[in-house]
């Protein structure tokens, strides 16, 4: 009987393995790191004391002392904390302290979701009930049973809740909480660098008003934020919350060795550059770790992945050590599964778990072995917040991340340094969107009337009251504005949907039990549900039966075919206004607002391995218009050497494989930015390449990229450079521009671009 | 570009939650106490109120006690409050120890539909007796931003000890505290009332013959008042909205007078619901006596609720017999195993259904546990079951009447059986 491997052992038996080393596209150690300690306050409330020594805490990380000095002296924070470093404590201490000091002090904890607010109440009870405190501490969420929300109201010491529940629950009811409002001391924002891109910008708005209504109740509260490592933490925390803060970031928790391998899967297909499925390669590197007993966190970016690499890797070890000792842990488990599962993981009665990136938020569930990502997670932070599940405080660990096909993956797995080195994402909100900010201004107003002077945004307050008075929303009497309609306007306010009228896609694959699946913005939905299109949801297949453009429904049946649909999309952009110009020797970059023209044209049907071409239909939809902000780059001089097909086929190119990177440099999702050229612009009547913000009115994507230029253009030329493929595949300039010239052309179109803009 | 500019551009993406065509809007911005349309107010009794630069609106009209609304004259109500204070029985309505002056009825109109801040209450109206009189009084919100004036106002007017209100508990004085706060620190403290719901009791009444318990259907179908050229409840908020705008008293005198009505509505509902409590209404249904002797059932007034449910045992209809049940299980309670064997047994006698499924149960019980007597119990349990079989509607009912229970019964009592001696 061959005996089970260690990790020594498993991680020497790779370095040689000849499966394995050749795909091997880097190997980056991190050196391991010893915990820094400092003796606890000495203020510190005797009771906290005992709860800590309970819990076997007779010291405290760096970090933690920084956080509690600071917040205690009143200043507002943001601590930077890698998985499992302890971070509740940050705000747990300060907070049990306050209140034990004064009982009528009050906080309010928001979590970006129910799940999380239920740990963190299970976790600072723990703390409350080891020293016999007498706080109180709930959940106030839409699971809150009636008979219990007066209390939680009158008495909750602390309230743990979550934006969208502070937004349509709490403020819009601010007189039944005046006991809370009158006594905030704390708000603690967890996970901070969850609150981007639109739904950050709502949540910015959520806390403008809740900071409004401290102010009529007289409270002045303090914020404690906690987020992953982003590239602009401090920037992000004083955005959402316009207010100043202190970064604290002297992480002084330990950890141990960690070794990071970049897997790229061998190449099966030679001229369309197509590599071995990640899946495949993933369920065997980790069923190969299972075998030898060895803890090991699965990720994959989908529930469906998660299914399959699960179903696979329970058959493979169902010998060995019985099915319940790998699990899945998914979003929508309940509470108690979940402890289940943490239990096991910490107990060794579970080896494996596969898991959507639900476990990149803060639920403890100990420390693994082994973490293996199946593809790039999509942000550099992301993949750090993965890769800390693997690492004990002691002994190695081994990261492993498997990479697709997919550009930006074989971008990240080609250039191991760039990861290592870059430091990760920025965040960017908008809370200033005009949309985004009038929706709030109305919520705001219903909650209390506005004054004359009041500054609610850093745009025209009274302009836009103004506005929302000649639309009958508001009534202005003197100096004051008041909400004047009959509606709750909270209710019709979504924190996490895109856009105000999005299209819901309905599954009516079961006549008896028609569901409602998802919803789209109204953009994509052009060229993603339309008549007979392929929607892939969660992975599995769909046909849109009808899309009722009128009633904004899509209403879809599962099928199972061997293609996939593409539709074309004639997009006009003309620009409005420019607002920021940096003219370059021989190319401008600019900044402004602009329209962008949508049609729908026809779509083609695509078969999946071979990409034939096996049939196409038109698509009847109305034009749609989008006002938004844009970042462009324009040549000043035409190229003309190249001829106008190979111009614009070069271009075509070039703006694949920008669009690829861009969600590099801003933390967005890549269908928030996007990327088209124009062989002659209307504006300036020069070839030139813009992206556009996918909301209405901005979100800052551009805005981001106008200052990041360079380095965009910089990055795409390597990744094309890097790729190899002879004439261009989808992993670099994708597959729509035509022409074996298409590669070279866009890479001279690049350098065209960035020899005037490096200057 | 201009914000204007940009507000327009985006104007496709922004929901204002108002599709009504634009009107001009004039401008409202009052700086004098100038009161508008002052003498129409006037022929509509209604006087200003003014606290510092600002006011609000009172309404007052007076009715004479022998004034009839629906079946009642406004006098009723004092033979109501007479006939409350000679009551031994307790009940939640009873106003035993109140004077008539002491009652208020209040109703609210706001501009939006729940709760919530910044659903604002407009109109404030009560109505109590003063004397040989009536006095309804209704305060008027003329434009928002005159909140502290018409609390002020309402304040200093109530000095009542109890409100009575249709659905009060639940929304009107939910709002009228949330409102409060508001502007807490320049108008008094809200007063604690007792508080009489008469939904409730309307409810437990009427649910029986009446598909939607409105105050409106309840006035038609119960109280015989007839509402003449009404503006309906819904229309309140848009109407108000467009005073506010143009000043002109005419839709809010529309909405007076119907709050007015809702008003009156409660003197005339709770003056019928006490004549039903107290059996002074002869011409109560037999359901509805059964419904006001079930009610003292369910609070614990058992002498009353026999007083009430002994008028309707007498018959052999279906009523009769849930009278007969009713009281039956009242004896249960009280451990007087006789009364209400025989009570049960004419339930099982003259009953169907549900009914009588109950009573051969409860009898089965009793003379196994109680009388000790096995073969009638026995008796009554087959019975049950049979009755049970045959009512598929009967077949998913759970505890006591659940099929399962009833044969565990029946076997048990068959092992029971077997091993008695005879």
């Amino acid at each position: 009987m061959k005996l089970k491997k260690d990790l020594q052992a498993i991680l020497s038996d790779i370095k040689v393995n000849e499966d394995f080393k050749d795909n091997i596209a880097a190997w980056h150690t991190l050196p391991k790191k010893e915990a820094q300690t400092v003796t606890c306050p000495r203020d510190l409330h005797p009771l906290l004391h005992e709860a800590l020594n309970q819990k076997g805490i007779d010291e405290l990380y760096t970090h933690q002392r920084s956080a509690y000095e600071a917040t205690m002296a009143g200043r507002s924070i943001v601590a930077v904390t890698p998985t499992a470093s302890g971070k509740t404590l940050c705000y747990n201490l300060p907070v049990l302290q306050s209140i034990l000091n004064d009982p009528s002090t009050r906080a309010l904890y928001m979590f970006p979701t129910k799940a999380l607010a239920q740990d963190q109440k299970s976790e600072i009870n723990e703390i409350i009930q080891a020293a016999g405190m007498d706080i109180n501490s709930y959940t106030y969420d839409g699971d809150t049973p009636a008979n219990i929300r007066q209390r939680v109201r009158k008495a909750g010491h602390v309230v743990i809740t979550n934006p969208d529940m502070l937004h349509s629950g709490i403020l819009p009811h601010h007189t039944k909480w005046v006991s809370l409002f009158e006594n905030l001391k704390f708000v603690v924002i967890d996970e901070l660098h969850t609150y981007r891109g639109v739904f950050g910008s709502h949540v910015a708005n959520v806390i403008r008003r809740l900071k409004r209504i401290c102010h009529y109740y007289g409270s002045n509260p303090v914020f404690i934020c906690t987020s992953a490592t982003i590239a602009n933490p401090l920037e992000l925390a004083e955005n959402l919350t316009e207010e100043n803060m202190v970064l604290i970031d002297n992480n002084g928790a330990p950890s141990g060795t960690k070794h990071f391998v970049f897997y790229n899967p061998p190449i099966v297909n030679k001229p369309l550059n197509i590599r071995r499925s990640a899946t495949l390669e993933v369920r065997k590197i980790a069923g190969e770790l299972l075998k030898n007993k060895i803890q090991t966190i699965v990720f994959a970016r989908s529930r469906v992945r998660v299914e399959i690499i699960l179903t696979y890797l329970q058959e493979l070890v169902k010998h060995e050590l019985g099915s319940k000792s790998i699990m899945g842990y998914r979003g929508g488990y309940l509470p108690t599964e979940r402890r289940k599962i943490e239990r096991g993981l910490r107990s060794g009665e579970i080896y494996g778990v596969v898991s959507t990136n639900a476990l990149e938020l803060g639920v403890d569930i100990g420390q693994l072995q082994v973490c293996i990502m199946t593809g790039y997670p999509g942000t550099i932070s992301s993949a750090w917040q993965q890769a800390g599940r693997a690492g004990r405080r002691h002994g190695e660990a081994l990261v492993i991340m498997v990479a697709s096909s997919s550009p930006l993956d074989q971008y990240i797995i080609q250039n191991p340094d760039y990861f290592f080195n870059k430091s990760p994402e920025t965040a960017r909100i908008n809370p200033d969107n005009l949309i985004i900010l009038i929706d709030h201004m109305k919520c705001a107003a219903y909650e209390l009337p506005f004054k004359a002077d009041e500054k609610f945004s850093n745009v025209g307050t009274e302009e836009l009251l103004e506005y929302l008075t000649d639309e009958r929303v508001l009534y202005r009497n003197g100096d004051k504005w008041y909400w004047m309609n009959d509606s709750f306007p909270a209710h019709n306010i979504s924190l996490r949907s895109a856009s105000q009228e999005n299209v819901i896609i309905v599954d009516q694959t079961d006549i008896a039990s028609v569901k409602v699946i998802g919803e789209m913005d109204r953009f994509s939905a052009m060229t993603l549900l339309h008549d007979e299109a392929i929607y892939l949801h969660q992975g599995t297949q769909f046909q849109v039966e009808k899309l009722d453009w009128d009633e904004k429904k899509a209403f879809v049946r599962e099928v199972d075919v061997d293609y996939f649909t593409d539709a074309n999309l004639a997009v006009q952009l003309k620009v409005l206004e420019v607002d920021k110009l940096q003219p370059v020797n021989e190319a401008e970059i600019g900044y402004g607002d602009v329209s962008v023209r949508a049609m729908a044209t026809i779509f083609k049907k695509i078969k999946f391995e071979t990409h034939e071409n096996i049939g196409s239909g038109p698509i009847h939809l109305p034009e749609e218009e989008l006002h938004t902000n844009a970042t462009w780059i324009s040549l000043n001089r035409a190229l003309s050497e190249l001829g106008a097909v190979r111009l614009e086929q070069g271009l075509v190119g070039t703006a694949h494989a920008l669009r690829s990177i861009a969600p590099l440099f801003v933390m967005a999702d890549p269908q928030d930015i996007h990327v088209i050229p124009q062989v002659k612009a209307d504006h300036n009547e020069k070839p030139t390449i813009f992206f556009y913000d996918r909301y209405p009115g901005g979100i800052g994507l551009s805005e981001k990229i106008y200052s990041g230029m360079t380095e965009v253009l910089l990055e795409s030329k390597k990744m094309i450079e890097r790729c190899q493929c002879e004439s261009g595949c989808p992993s670099c300039i994708g597959t729509d521009a035509v022409g074996d010239e298409a590669k070279h052309d866009s890479l001279m179109i690049l350098d065209a671009f960035l020899e005037s803009s490096s200057r | 570009m201009s914000l204007k500019n940009k507000l327009n551009r985006l104007k496709p993406h922004l929901s204002t939650g108002n599709s009504s065509e634009k009107k001009a809007v004039p401008s409202s911005v009052e700086t004098s106490v100038e009161i508008p349309y002052k003498e129409q107010w006037e022929l509509e009794h209604v006087s200003p109120y003014y606290l510092d630069k600002n006011f609000c609106l009172i309404r007052e009209v007076k009715y004479p006690l022998d004034q009839r609304h629906g079946h009642y004259r406004f006098r009723d109500f004092l033979t109501a409050m007479e006939t409350w204070n000679q009551q031994s029985a307790a009940h939640p309505l009873s106003a035993k120890g109140f004077q008539a002056e002491e009652l208020f009825f209040f109703d609210t109109e706001t501009t939006g539909l729940g709760g919530g801040t910044g659903n604002t209450i407009f109109l404030l109206g009560y109505a109590s007796i003063e004397g040989e009189e009536l006095i309804l009084r209704q305060h008027i919100l003329p434009n928002p931003g005159a909140e502290v004036p018409l609390y002020q106002s309402f304040l200093e007017k109530i000095n009542y000890r109890t409100l009575v209100t249709y659905n009060g508990k639940a929304f009107d004085w939910p709002q009228v505290k949330t409102r409060h706060t508001l502007v807490r620190e320049h108008v008094p403290r809200l007063p604690s009332f007792g508080h009489f719901d008469l939904f409730h009791a309307a409810k437990r009444l009427w649910k029986h013959k009446l598909e939607r318990l409105k105050l409106a259907v309840v006035e038609k179908e119960v109280l015989g008042v007839e509402r003449v050229d009404d503006i309906p409840g819904f229309l309140a908020p848009m109407i108000y909205f467009d005073f506010v705008e143009n000043k002109k008293p005419d839709g809010m005198i529309g909405i007076l007078k119907h709050n007015e009505i809702d008003i009156l509505s409660l003197v005339t509902l709770y003056t019928h619901l006490t004549f039903q409590l107290c059996g002074l209404d002869h011409d109560s249904t037999r359901m509805e006596t059964f419904e006001v002797g079930r009610w003292f059932a369910a609070i614990g007034e058992k002498d009353e609720a026999e007083k009430v449910l002994g008028k309707l045992t007498d018959g052999q209809d279906v009523t009769a017999c849930q009278a007969k049940l009713t009281l039956a299980f009242q004896h249960k309670k009280e451990r007087e195993w006789d009364k209400a064997r025989n009570l049960f047994v004419e339930v099982v006698q003259f009953g169907e259904g549900r009914l009588a499924l109950d009573a051969c149960i409860e009898l089965a019980k009793i003379y196994e546990h109680r009388l000790k007597d096995l073969e009638s119990a026995l008796q009554y349990c087959s019975q049950a079951i049979i009755i049970s079989e045959r009512t598929p509607s009967f077949h998913n009912l759970s505890g006591d009447a659940s099929m399962e229970q009833l044969q565990a019964r029946k076997e048990r009592l068959n092992r029971k059986i077997a091993k008695s001696p005879r």
